[in-house]
Formats: structure tokens, C-alpha cells, sequence
């Protein structure tokens, strides 16, 4: 029963800090100071008690007179015309896309209200990323701009038109370069669009650069195989995953595509059959994707290609110089390399780094594991990153030379996000006419001549491809709900063509894609997508110079080798910084340091220690010139000697919620051979003050109890229930209350630990259709986060004889822990609706009480505010409202005014100041499925009802279903070896099954 | 009285007048004009009128117009008309849009004929007297009902001072006997005042020293304010016959009773929403388009009709659209609290649950009020009351099981959950 591994949330709880026992000791973080005032003393404190008595004498009286009012009369105010389609009270989904992927759009009475993937879509996954739940949020931002702007000055469409066309004509009269500055642009009609401005003006040209750059793959691509292109990577086909550096399930490329193809090998229904893929990390910061690796080797950015260069030894017998002399990383290779060679054909290697010399390396190794084909597939290539950053450098060097007569920054925010802002600001002092495309005055947009504000994906006519034969339709749902023009609707216009958009990509599609396919306009309407690729990639062979490869690999290792390396990443949630300011990913903790609304420099613990830092210390982080002051996270897991820093924060003109979040880190990197690089040499340096991180990974602990279960592969293989720990096998269990019968349906939930990598986009989800408030930075640290669902984070130390730390008594004493190698596992914490729930019996109002559909419900009006039942819950999932996060001035940042609250779920209500709330296990859902079944006259079938936590889930992690019904899915989930009930040794009866959590390590 | 007869007399006049003529008009064709309403009513009415112009012309003096011939021959197939270039007909057709008639080939000739008799009946009719006729008839009429009302007042008030003034004779003979004995009676009356007096005295010490009394009075006093209090505390937030005064003096008896419309026809959201909603304005304009009242206000549409027409910024004249429409605000009756989940389309459609089971009789409503209290003891009172529609095959699931618990027992809705807070609080 008991385990033998020690689990633990943060440093403070691994060693016990004062600070982290006291604030342990209660439920709530603040004790309500209750014997202050009612002791003798309490006179002449600053509120005496009679002052006390007199504010509660009048605040009495006065809510009394205030509820003498007359009932406000409501009014109720039909539709004019009523559009055919709408019926107030359902919900309408419309097929459009999000960065390339299908989604569907729910609207109520015609204003969006929550994304979810297309559940149809053959292309990419089937859930969503947090941006993706996240974004309906930034359609009601009110930091957008409302009208475009000449100078800053509101003006009209035409003026601005007028302005624009006469500054094109000028610059092409004048013979000088007219720029497209873009992101990457995979929209056909887009790039129509452009290709109709650039019929207009001969001199224009389109520049593609994003702020997180991979033209390394692209060159390396296009050296290796002649194919400029950035593949699609196919893990449901490897056996092997290798990664040096590469967040393949979270920020590289494309995450959830890969979490998905990724999980297939290894979560319960791959299990039964047997089949668990290998995944081993090199890397120096803990990415969510290396707490999810089986075997992970902590490695300095500098040794990056070094493992490489190792691996490829290993691989082909071959011995290029420079490997890798980190003895721990020199056996892990090994082992890697007998597993690859092993399962050749299907087993790969990825590499993160933007090098192209890296990345000609892995090509090579890959090639060698004849990997390109199934799983790296060359032909449906990727299209999501096209970005050039040697074409922007030209176009700097262009600019700044004068050469540049007008510029139109499309999706793009250099200033902030390049890695010399200075040449960007020189550049566009330099160029005779600039407008931005940008929704709002950002960094760039706001010190040009002009802002065209694009409208929102979701009030434009659009497309998009993703990948190659895969094609995404995106349409309105919604008329724009400010004054603006799509960017594509704008470069029409300025090109002097007059067709609306609706027509020009209808016009585009039925000409050019959907042509040969037998499908119309309107079928594509409906389904959101059409796929014209062919199904299996071909193989390749990769042709590169591995010598001089490794030769230039050495040289560039050095440049960044130093007693300090910092390393910048693109972290899970807020990604390139483009929507800093949704209040949603803001709040979303990192998957692995549990941080919100700041980023930080990641550490070493020992490294802090030698700096003579501790927690909530501050640090100096200099290089390439450039240094802020970062507030610290000791890492577990982090390479020594190395510093990690995730972009995307900083921005100081995104708007309320995102300004002045955390530093800007872009100007860490490093240009090197025409790509921009993430790694750096550093120093970093104690900084004076402290600075306490709005970080959530200690709350809601749960006091070290054993809630995470942990079995290896091989163990598995013997034993499917290995390490389970069911509890009611050995015991004998005996019940205080009588057994609650559900004779309809009883819902429950299964969680597979091995599928979850934490990422936290069923947080996202969770918060968005359950109207769940952010609370803001200074709320959080008060432990005060409102979220519903939570993921929770255990660390456990491994020795460096590869032995685990085991027994709390050895923990106790061994003081000199190895923080490079840890191992983590998520756990998605949720209210478990226990049929035993402690919670209910101690509500003195029975606010919260049972349903005969195996629910733990909870009545907010009934709810007074006692907070036992919190106080009662073992799994600490109930959450207070400390204010009326939607009606109070101190928490501004989104949702309080008028018009974004228009985001809100008109089925679920929001909830006052002084009630509790915690996961209805979106009984909303429940209720309109059972209601829809007895509309159609049917029984409900298993999935019908989804949660919202679930729809997210591109892993398939959390299964929800009807128990009671032996076919469901979850049914047939909860039948398997490896479930447990979190907790089940006190007998609460939770309805959440979780799997343990399996490691295909290395055995001894 | 000569008001009267006057009225009367002009009546008589206006009656035999418009008698005479429409007998002259309609002796020839009674049998047809009759038919010819029946048709007129059901082909004709969506689109036309006798007297005003609506989708299509009016009507009247259509024979003066066109022959007969051409006018059956419109009716028949107006486009074959048009296409093969009858002047008349090209005409017709442009000068109202283009719009095309729909092409009676099923009526007859003689159909035809009689729709037209009644045309000109009615041409007649209208005018013959548009101010007077049967709208003079039913004035008299009622005038005449109020001065019967006023005649029976008066007599009432003659009977009443008659007997007043019969009494004060009696008084006074009266009187004048007492005068006699005057001296004898004033020592009685000065005895009995003072009796009177020590009496009421006696009676007030004798309450106040009866302990038992007060405490009983007490009792009942506070038993009183006590009711009343309590009365009043379960009663806040309750507004059972709230009637607030509505944009449009929208009467559910004319539609729901008089004309028997469905409900679903305007509340079409409660049969598969949340919401029962309020209809929109062009769902009024599918019967306002046409309905205007006018027979009841001397041929003006209705001003209550007039404000739908005005919310849609729409000329009844050019029967055009504005581009200014402005919203109807009715006032919210039914106000369930936020925090209160309630789906019409779970009581209406899966449970058959009647509108006035909680609206009242909404049919006989000239202003709707708030029938239900709306609280909910109300809603969970139904809900241990109601039994289950089980013939709905979701319902099979559940009822197979809880077969099993409780056989032969009826399913009411508290029974499978209705009581439970999550199914209304969420």
C-alpha cells in the first residue's frame, strides 16, 4: 500500500520550510482575525470593536433600506427580424478554423462563446490547445482598437484608404521596395490577396518571419533533401522517440498534433495490447514534454549538438569528433543508441535547436534510422512555420539603407519580438510609409503612420493550410463587433479591387481547391475542412556532409559554452507572446514550475544556493548585452550551470492584462549563420529585493499522502495491477452512511495518468465553459486561484546511481539530493464527487448535496460561506469566493465591463462573493444531453454528454461517461488493471478512477 | 327623450337606404355574392382587399376596370397575360413591382363571376354609407343603452327623495309630540347620560382588572401581527399578479382566445428552447401584414399595430422597409432568479406540461399577468406531483431500473431526481 517513492510539490515541501508547514497548517492562507477583535485589546486596535459594532449597526440599517427598493422591472427585448437559424436559449456551431486547425465555434444568440476542435477533422488533433480554448476571450478585448488610426487619431475607412493608396503610389512611383512583413501566411486566399496587391504594385514583395524561428529545419531541409519544407512528424510510428531539446508535446511546432500521435503508444488501450513507446530527453530546462520522458538526462544547451554528435557515433559506428564528455549523458546514449538501432524504421530523433548544423545532424540520424517516410513525413509537410529569418535581416538592411518606400506589418510585432529591437526602430524611422494590420496599438503598430485593424478570426472570411492538402475554411460568426477590416479585405482594397471577401474566397476556393475534389462551396461550410493529401510519406535519404557538420557543430558550441547558459524557450501557455493578454493563459500555471503571470529564471537549486539565493531571490541576467532582473524558480530538474527563460512575456502596448507581465527575453538571442538562437552564453548575478511568484505548484497540497501511483513497463508486463495499490482488494471496508443508490445513470470520469502530460488546456477549457473567474497575480499568491480542475505536479528524486531516493526516513536524512534528476507526474485534480463526500455532511445549509446520478451538487444560493466543506474535502478542489471577481473595480483586468462579459456561458451562473464552487462535472452538459435524448424521444448514448475537460483533451486523458451502462467507454476504462481511487483507503467513494502513471525506464 | 328619437329616426333612414340599395345590388346574384364571399375569404384575402391596397390593389371598381373576360382570364393565368402582351395586363404588372399573381386554374368561370358580384357588393356597400351604415346602427344602439341606464338612475334618485322627505314628515309629527312632555323627558335624559357614563367606566375597570382578558387580547394582537408579519416575509420577491403596463396593448384573449392561435405559432421557443421568447416583429408581420385593425378604427390601422409597423420602421402605404427599426421593449413578467436553471422545452415538450398550467388562463388575459408565484416550493410541489411521461424511450433506462427498486410504483418527477438542487442550480 504504502509507496516506496516521495512525492513531493515544491523544494518547500521536499524540505520543509517554515514558511511552507505554517501556510500548510490551515485551509485558508489568512486566518481571519477573529480573536483581535474580541479580545480587550481589540478597543484600541485601529478598528476598535465598538466601531466594529457601529459599521455593523449601520451596514445593517442600511441594507435594510436598500431592500425596501421596488424589484427592478427587466426588460425583455426580442429580435426585430429573427434570423432563421436563431433560437434563443441553443447554442449554433459554425465550422472555422484556428491557426490552421478545424474547429467549431458554439455561438448563443449570435455571439461565440467557446472553440472546440472539429470532432470530424481527419487533419491535426482532436483537442485543443490552451490557446485555442483560451482565444474566444480576445474577440471582447477591450484594449483592441476600435476604429483605424492615422497618427493615433481615430479616423474613417476612407481617409484611411486614401492615405494608404496615395503612400503605395508614391513609393512605387519612386521605384522603391513596397514590404509584406508577416508572420507565416499558409492562408491560400491570403496569399492571393497579396498576390493580387503585388500584381497592383510591382515592387512589393512579401516577407514571412515569425518570432519563434525554425528556419534552421527549413535550411536544413533544403540542404539535405532539396525540400525547403518543415515536416510532419508521425509519433504513433515510432517506437523510440529521442529529442534533444525539442518540446515536441508542447511549443515545438505542432504540440497537440504530436501529444496526440505521441499518447497513442502509450496510454491504456495501447497498454492492454502491450505496446508502450520509449522516450528519452537531453535538455537543460525541465520542459513539459521532458517531464513526460521516460528517461531524461539533464544537459547544458552547449552539449546539444554534442549528444548529437554521440548519438550518431553510436548509430552508425562512425567517430566524427566533438561528443559528448558528460559521463551520465555518455551512458544514456548508449542505452538511447541500442534502442534506436534496435527499433530501426521505427524510432526517431528530434532536435530543438534553430542551428541548421543541428539540425543537418539529426537528418542524418534520422536518415541512418530510416525514419523518413512513416514517421517524418517530407510530403504532407508542415506549413505552420514558413518564417525566414534571413529574408527579415535583408529587409532591415533594405530599410535601413532607404531602399523601402512603404511597409505593412501583417501578424507581426518585430519590436518587440526581434532580436535587435534597435535595428527594427532604425529600419522603420528609415521607411517613408508604414501601416499595422495589428487589433491593437502594439509595440510595432503604435509607432507607425497608420493601423488598419484586422478584424478577428472569428468575424473574417478566411482559410487556411496547415499542411500540405490540408485545407481549413474560416468563417464569421459574428459581424466585427469594432470598426475594423480583414487584413486580406484591406490589401484588396488597397490594390484597387473592389470584390468582397466572401466572394473572393469562395471565388478562390471553387477555383483552386476545391476543383477535382466533387465537393462544393457549401459542403465545405459545413464541414470545415478538406483533405487532398496522400496518406503515407515517402522515404528519403538525407544527404549531408556530417564532417564539416560536426566540425562547425564544435565551433558553435563553444561560442555559447560558459560557466552560465541560458537558454530561452517558448513556453506551453504563453508561447510567442502574441496573446499575453488573455486574462485565461495568464492565469494558466506553467505545466512543469506552476508559475502564473510572470516569467522567470529557472535555476539550479544548487546553483542558487552557490549565488547565495533562496527562494523568492531575485537574479541578473546578462547577455549579448542585454540584462533584466528575473525573479527565480528553483527547478528541480534543470542542467547545473544553466539558466532557462521563456519569451513571450514583457510586452509593454498589449493591453490591460498583459502589459508589464514578466521581461521580454527576445533580445537574449543570439543571430547566428541567418538564424535566430535560442541559446546564449550568460552571466547571471544575485540581484538585490526579492520578488514572491504568483506560483500555485504547494497549493491545495495534499499533505503527502500517497495519491499518485507509479509502476515501470516491465513490472507492468508481469503484473497489469502493479503498484495500482487497490486498496479494496486487501481490505475490508465498512460504511458509516447507506449506499446511494443511482438506479438512472451514474457519472464518472476515468483519468489515465500515462495519457495526461499536463499540459492545461482542460484547465482553459474548464474555465471558459464554467464562467470560472480570474483572479489576478497579487490573488493568486494569496492562494486564491479559482480554477475548477487543477493539474498537480509530483517531483521524485532518482539518485545518481540511478537508484530512487525510496522511504521517507532516507529522505529525511539525505541532504545532498542530485536536483538534475527528477522525474514528475501529472495529476489532473478535480472534484472526485465522492459518494461518501465528506463535504456534504459538515455544510450546515446542505449547499451541497448528493444526486441520485452519482453527482456531489452544489447550490451557490443555498451557500453561505462557511467554508467547512473546504476545510472537509481531502482532495482540496473546493474554491471560495473571496470577491465578486465579476463586479469589483480591483480586478478590472477582463471581464468587468458590459461587453466582455459577453464571453460568459449563458447556462451556468456566475457566482457571488461568499460562495463556494468547485467542478460540476459541467452538469450543464448533463442536463442539455438527457434533454436533447428526450426531445429526440431516444435513450442517451454513451457520448453524448462530453465535458469540457475532455473535448480539450488531445490526449484523450480524462474519459467521461455513464457507468451505469456496462458499454460505455468509461465503463470499459474503469475495468482495467491499473485503476485507483485517489485516496480510497478513507473510504470517501470518489467516482474519479485514475491509471497509474507507467515508465518504460532503462532496467537494470 | 327627443335626442332620442332623433337618433332613431335617422337610423331608420340610413338602415332602409343602404337596405334599398344593397337589395337593388344584390337581388340579381344573391345566391353568387354569397359564394363569392366564401372564395373571396379563402383565395383572395392574403394579398387583396375591396377598398385598400395590400400586397396587391384594391379591388374595388375592378368591373369598371376590365371586362369580365379579361378578368377571368387574369385571374386564371395572369403571366400567360403578360407574355402574351396584353397592354392591360403589362401594365398591371409593372406598376405593382412585378410581383407575380398566383394562378387560380382551378377556379371556374362561374367561381370567377361570383368572386366578382361580391367585389362590387361590397364596393356598394362601402359606399353607401362609409361614416354611417351598420357603425351608425350600433351607436344608436348603444346610446340608446345608456340613457336607459341614465333613466334608471334618475328614478332612483327621485325614489330616494321621497323617501327622505316622507321620513322628515314623520320626525316632525313626532317631535311635536315629545314637546308635550318636554320637562319629564329632560330629567330622564340628564338620569340616563349620567347611567351611560358610569357604565362604560364600569365596563373598561372590569376589562382592565380581567387579567385573563388582556392576556387574551394581547394574544390575539400579536397572534395578528404576527400572521401578517409572517405573511408578508414569505411573500417578498413573490409577485403573483404583477401587470405591468406593456409597450403594445398586446391582448392574449384576442389572439390565444378570440382567434385561437397556437401558442407555439408566436412562442415557438418553448416547444425546443430554454427560452418561451418573445416572438420578433416579422413573426407579427406574417398576420399584420394584412390585419390592421381598421374596421375598428374608422378605416386607420390601429395604433397598437401602427408601433409593430413602427418598431419595423415599415410604410403600410409604400409597404416598404425603413432603415432605422427600433426594438419592441416589452416588460419582463415571468422573472425567474438568475441563479434558477428553467428549460420550457423539458415541461412543454418531453413532460406535455399545459402553457396555463403555470401561465393561468393566458387565453382569457386581455394584459398578462403573473399568474404562478413562481417560487419554489411551487416548482417542487409539481415536481412531487407529476408523474413522468414515460412513454418517451429516453425515460427507458431509467424506469427499467427503478423498476427493479420499486414495483408498480408510479414515476413522479421527484422520484428520478427532480427535487435534487443540481437540476435547477448550476
Amino acid at each position: 500500500m504504502d509507496s516506496n517513492k516521495k512525492y513531493w510539490k515544491g523544494l518547500e515541501e521536499l524540505q520543509q520550510t517554515p514558511a511552507f508547514v505554517e501556510n500548510n497548517k490551515g485551509e485558508f492562507a489568512e486566518p481571519i482575525p477573529v480573536e483581535d477583535v474580541l479580545n480587550e485589546a481589540g478597543l484600541s486596535t485601529r478598528t476598535p470593536r465598538r466601531d466594529f459594532l457601529k459599521a455593523l449597526g449601520f451596514g445593517l440599517g442600511a441594507v435594510t433600506l436598500a431592500a425596501c427598493n421596488r424589484t427592478p422591472v427587466h426588460k425583455a427585448v426580442p429580435y426585430i427580424i429573427k434570423p432563421e437559424e436563431v433560437t434563443p436559449g441553443i447554442p449554433n456551431y459554425y465550422a472555422s478554423s484556428f491557426n490552421g486547425q478545424s474547429v467549431l465555434v458554439r455561438t448563443r444568440e449570435g455571439r461565440p462563446i467557446s472553440l472546440t476542435a472539429n470532432p470530424n477533422s481527419i487533419g491535426l488533433n482532436q483537442g485543443t490547445d490552451a490557446t485555442t480554448a483560451a482565444v474566444v476571450l480576445d474577440l471582447y478585448d477591450m484594449s483592441k482598437l476600435q476604429n483605424p488610426q492615422l497618427d493615433g487619431k481615430d479616423v474613417d475607412w476612407s481617409t484611411l484608404d486614401a492615405t494608404v493608396i496615395d503612400a503605395l503610389n508614391k513609393a512605387a512611383a519612386a521605384g522603391k521596395q513596397i514590404v509584406i512583413v508577416s508572420n507565416t501566411v499558409n492562408s491560400p486566399s491570403a496569399l492571393t490577396a497579396i498576390a493580387t496587391f503585388a500584381a497592383k504594385y510591382p515592387t512589393a514583395t512579401h516577407i514571412q518571419v515569425d518570432a519563434v524561428s525554425y528556419s534552421g529545419i527549413v535550411e536544413a531541409n533544403r540542404a539535405s533533401f532539396g525540400k525547403a519544407v518543415i515536416p510532419s512528424y508521425h509519433f504513433a510510428n515510432a517506437n523510440v522517440v529521442v529529442s534533444v531539446a525539442a518540446d515536441f508535446l508542447g511549443s515545438w511546432l505542432a504540440g497537440e498534433e504530436h501529444t496526440q500521435d505521441y499518447i497513442q503508444n502509450r496510454d491504456y488501450k495501447s497498454l492492454k495490447n502491450g505496446r508502450m513507446s520509449r522516450h528519452i530527453q537531453f535538455e537543460s530546462g525541465l520542459s513539459m514534454t521532458g517531464s513526460n520522458a521516460d528517461v531524461r538526462i539533464a544537459i547544458k544547451p552547449s552539449e546539444e549538438g554534442a549528444v548529437l554528435v554521440s548519438l550518431y557515433n553510436a548509430i552508425t559506428g562512425q567517430s566524427l569528433a566533438g561528443g559528448v564528455s558528460n559521463k551520465k549523458a555518455q551512458t544514456a546514449i548508449m542505452l538511447a543508441a541500442k534502442e534506436l538501432t534496435n527499433n530501426r524504421g521505427n524510432a526517431v530523433v528530434v532536435a530543438g535547436s534553430n542551428d541548421v548544423n543541428i539540425q543537418l545532424l539529426a537528418n542524418a540520424i534520422n536518415s541512418a534510422l530510416g525514419a523518413y517516410g512513416a514517421i517524418i513525413d517530407l510530403d504532407n509537410y508542415s506549413k505552420q512555420y514558413q518564417g525566414s529569418d534571413a529574408a527579415f535581416q535583408q529587409f532591415l538592411s533594405a530599410a535601413a539603407a532607404g531602399q523601402v518606400g512603404a511597409a505593412l506589418f501583417l501578424n507581426s510585432n518585430p519590436v518587440y519580438d526581434y532580436v535587435k529591437a534597435e535595428d527594427v526602430t532604425n529600419a522603420l524611422s528609415k521607411i517613408d510609409f508604414a501601416v499595422s494590420f495589428a487589433d491593437r496599438a502594439d509595440e510595432t503598430a503604435s509607432t507607425l503612420k497608420a493601423i488598419a485593424p484586422a478584424s478577428s478570426f472569428l468575424e473574417s472570411w478566411g482559410d487556411a493550410s496547415a499542411k500540405e492538402g490540408y485545407y481549413t475554411i474560416v468563417q464569421p460568426t459574428i459581424n466585427p463587433v469594432f470598426n475594423t477590416r480583414q487584413a486580406e479585405q484591406s490589401l484588396l482594397v488597397w490594390a484597387g479591387d473592389n470584390t468582397n471577401i466572401y466572394n473572393f474566397v469562395r471565388k478562390n476556393w471553387e477555383e483552386n481547391i476545391l476543383a477535382g475534389t466533387g465537393k462544393t462551396w457549401n459542403d465545405v461550410l459545413q464541414t470545415g475542412f478538406i483533405y487532398k493529401g496522400s496518406s503515407v510519406g515517402s522515404s528519403y535519404t538525407a544527404n549531408v556532409d556530417v564532417n564539416a557538420v560536426a566540425i562547425a557543430i564544435g565551433t558553435a558550441s563553444k561560442a555559447i559554452a560558459g560557466e552560465f547558459e541560458l537558454k530561452l524557450y517558448e513556453s506551453t501557455v504563453m508561447r510567442d507572446g502574441r496573446y499575453a493578454n488573455n486574462a485565461f493563459l495568464q492565469e494558466l500555471p506553467d505545466p512543469v514550475s506552476k508559475v502564473t503571470w510572470d516569467n522567470y529564471a529557472a535555476l539550479n537549486p544548487r546553483d542558487a544556493e552557490k549565488l547565495g539565493l533562496g527562494e523568492n531571490g531575485k537574479v541578473t541576467v546578462e547577455a549579448n548585452g542585454y540584462s533584466v532582473e528575473l525573479p527565480i524558480v528553483l527547478q528541480p530538474g534543470q542542467a547545473l550551470g544553466t539558466v532557462s527563460v521563456a519569451v513571450g512575456y514583457g510586452r509593454t502596448k498589449v493591453g490591460k492584462a498583459g502589459n508589464n507581465v514578466g521581461q521580454n527575453a527576445y533580445p537574449f538571442a543570439r543571430l547566428v549563420n541567418g538564424t535566430v538562437q535560442l541559446e546564449a552564453k550568460a552571466t547571471v548575478s544575485k540581484a538585490g529585493g526579492t520578488y514572491e511568484l504568483a506560483q500555485t505548484q504547494t497549493h491545495h497540497t495534499i499533505e503527502g499522502r500517497n495519491v499518485v501511483r507509479e509502476t515501470t513497463f516491465a513490472k507492468y508486463l508481469k503484473d497489469p495491477n502493479s503498484e495500482s495499490g487497490r486498496f479494496a482488494d486487501s481490505h475490508k471496508t465498512y460504511d458509516l452512511w447507506n449506499k446511494f443508490e443511482s438506479p438512472g445513470h451514474k457519472w464518472v470520469m476515468a483519468i489515465d495518468l500515462n495519457a495526461c502530460t499536463g499540459c492545461g488546456s482542460c484547465i482553459v477549457a474548464c474555465s471558459v465553459e464554467n464562467n470560472v473567474p480570474v483572479v489576478g497575480r497579487d490573488e493568486v499568491r494569496r492562494r486564491r486561484e479559482m480554477h475548477w480542475l487543477r493539474i498537480d505536479r509530483y517531483y521524485t528524486l532518482e539518485q545518481e546511481d540511478g537508484s530512487k531516493l525510496t522511504k521517507e526516513k532516507e529522505i529525511a536524512k539525505a541532504t545532498d539530493y542530485d536536483y538534475e534528476n527528477v522525474t514528475v507526474v501529472h495529476q489532473p485534480m478535480l472534484c472526485q464527487h465522492c459518494d461518501h463526500a465528506p463535504c456534504e455532511t459538515v455544510c450546515p445549509v446542505l449547499a451541497t448535496v448528493h444526486s441520485s446520478e452519482g453527482l456531489n451538487h452544489m447550490a451557490y444560493n443555498r451557500c453561505f460561506g462557511t467554508r467547512y466543506c473546504a476545510n472537509n474535502c481531502p482532495y482540496k478542489v473546493r474554491r471560495f469566493n473571496w470577491f465578486n471577481y465579476w463586479n469589483d473595480s480591483r480586478f478590472d483586468n477582463y471581464l468587468n465591463n458590459e461587453f466582455t462579459q459577453l464571453v460568459l456561458n449563458p447556462d451556468v451562473t456566475t457566482r457571488s462573493r461568499g460562495v463556494m464552487e468547485k467542478c460540476s462535472m459541467c452538469i450543464q452538459r448533463i442536463q442539455g444531453g438527457k434533454l436533447q435524448a428526450k426531445m429526440e424521444n431516444r435513450k442517451l448514448r454513451d457520448g453524448d454528454v462530453k465535458m469540457a475537460c475532455q473535448e480539450a483533451c488531445s490526449a484523450n486523458a480524462i474519459i467521461f461517461g455513464d457507468v451505469n451502462d456496462p458499454e460505455s467507454e468509461v465503463s470499459k476504462a474503469l475495468r482495467n488493471e491499473r485503476v485507483y481511487y485517489v485516496l480510497e483507503e478513507i473510504n470517501v467513494q470518489p467516482n474519479i478512477g485514475y491509471m497509474t502513471k507507467v515508465r518504460n525506464t532503462f532496467e537494470a | 327623450m327627443r335626442n332620442i328619437s332623433s337618433v332613431l329616426g335617422r337610423l331608420a333612414k340610413t338602415v332602409s337606404v343602404g337596405l334599398m340599395l344593397l337589395f337593388a345590388v344584390t337581388m340579381a346574384h344573391a345566391q353568387d355574392v354569397k359564394e363569392g364571399e366564401t372564395l373571396f375569404k379563402s383565395k383572395c384575402t392574403t394579398c387583396h382587399s375591396v377598398t385598400r391596397n395590400m400586397v396587391g390593389p384594391a379591388l374595388a371598381g375592378m368591373s369598371e376596370r376590365h371586362s369580365e373576360e379579361w378578368l377571368i382570364s387574369w385571374i386564371h393565368n395572369s403571366q400567360a397575360m403578360i407574355a402574351s402582351g396584353d397592354e392591360a395586363a403589362v401594365q398591371l404588372f409593372n406598376d405593382w413591382n412585378k410581383l407575380v399573381m398566383t394562378s387560380f386554374t382551378d377556379l371556374s368561370d362561374d367561381q370567377i363571376k361570383s368572386i366578382i358580384a361580391y367585389v362590387d357588393a361590397e364596393e356598394a356597400k362601402a359606399a353607401a354609407g362609409p361614416a354611417e351604415g351598420e357603425g351608425g346602427a350600433g351607436a344608436a344602439q348603444s346610446s340608446d343603452a345608456n340613457t336607459l341606464m341614465i333613466l334608471g338612475l334618475l328614478a332612483i334618485v327621485v325614489l330616494a327623495v321621497i323617501v327622505i322627505v316622507v321620513l322628515n314628515r314623520v320626525i316632525h309629527t313626532l317631535e311635536k309630540v315629545i314637546a308635550g312632555n318636554q320637562a319629564a323627558i329632560e330629567a330622564a335624559q340628564a338620569e340616563n347620560e349620567e347611567y351611560e357614563e358610569n357604565r362604560f367606566g364600569k365596563f373598561a375597570r372590569a376589562f382592565v382588572r380581567n387579567k385573563k382578558l388582556v392576556g387574551f387580547a394581547v394574544l390575539m394582537l400579536v397572534a395578528f401581527l404576527g400572521v401578517l408579519g409572517w405573511n408578508t416575509m414569505w411573500n417578498v420577491g413573490v409577485h403573483t399578479g404583477y401587470q405591468p403596463v406593456q409597450p403594445i396593448k398586446f391582448s392574449h384573449q384576442i389572439h390565444a382566445g378570440v382567434n385561437q392561435i397556437e401558442c407555439q405559432y408566436c412562442h415557438g421557443g418553448a416547444f425546443k428552447s430554454k427560452n418561451a421568447s418573445i416572438p420578433s416583429a416579422n413573426v407579427c408581420m406574417n398576420c399584420h401584414n394584412t390585419v390592421t385593425a381598421a374596421d375598428h378604427y374608422d378605416g386607420e390601422t390601429s395604433p397598437e399595430i401602427a408601433k409593430i409597423y413602427k418598431a419595423l420602421d415599415y410604410d403600410p402605404a409604400t409597404r416598404e422597409y425603413g432603415d432605422n427599426p427600433r426594438p419592441i421593449e416589452w416588460v419582463r413578467i415571468h422573472n425567474l432568479p438568475d441563479f434558477a436553471y428553467f428549460n420550457h422545452s423539458q415541461h412543454v415538450s418531453v413532460a406535455g406540461v399545459e402553457c396555463q398550467t403555470c401561465h393561468g388562463p393566458i387565453e382569457t388575459m386581455e394584459e398578462v399577468y403573473q399568474y404562478s408565484p413562481l417560487t419554489m416550493k411551487w416548482c417542487v410541489d409539481c415536481h412531487k406531483t407529476t408523474e413522468v411521461n414515460a412513454d418517451n424511450a429516453y425515460y427507458d433506462q431509467l424506469i427499467e431500473a427503478h423498476e427493479k427498486l420499486k414495483k408498480g410504483e408510479k414515476m413522479t418527477a421527484a422520484m428520478i431526481g427532480g427535487l435534487e438542487c443540481g437540476k435547477c442550480h448550476y
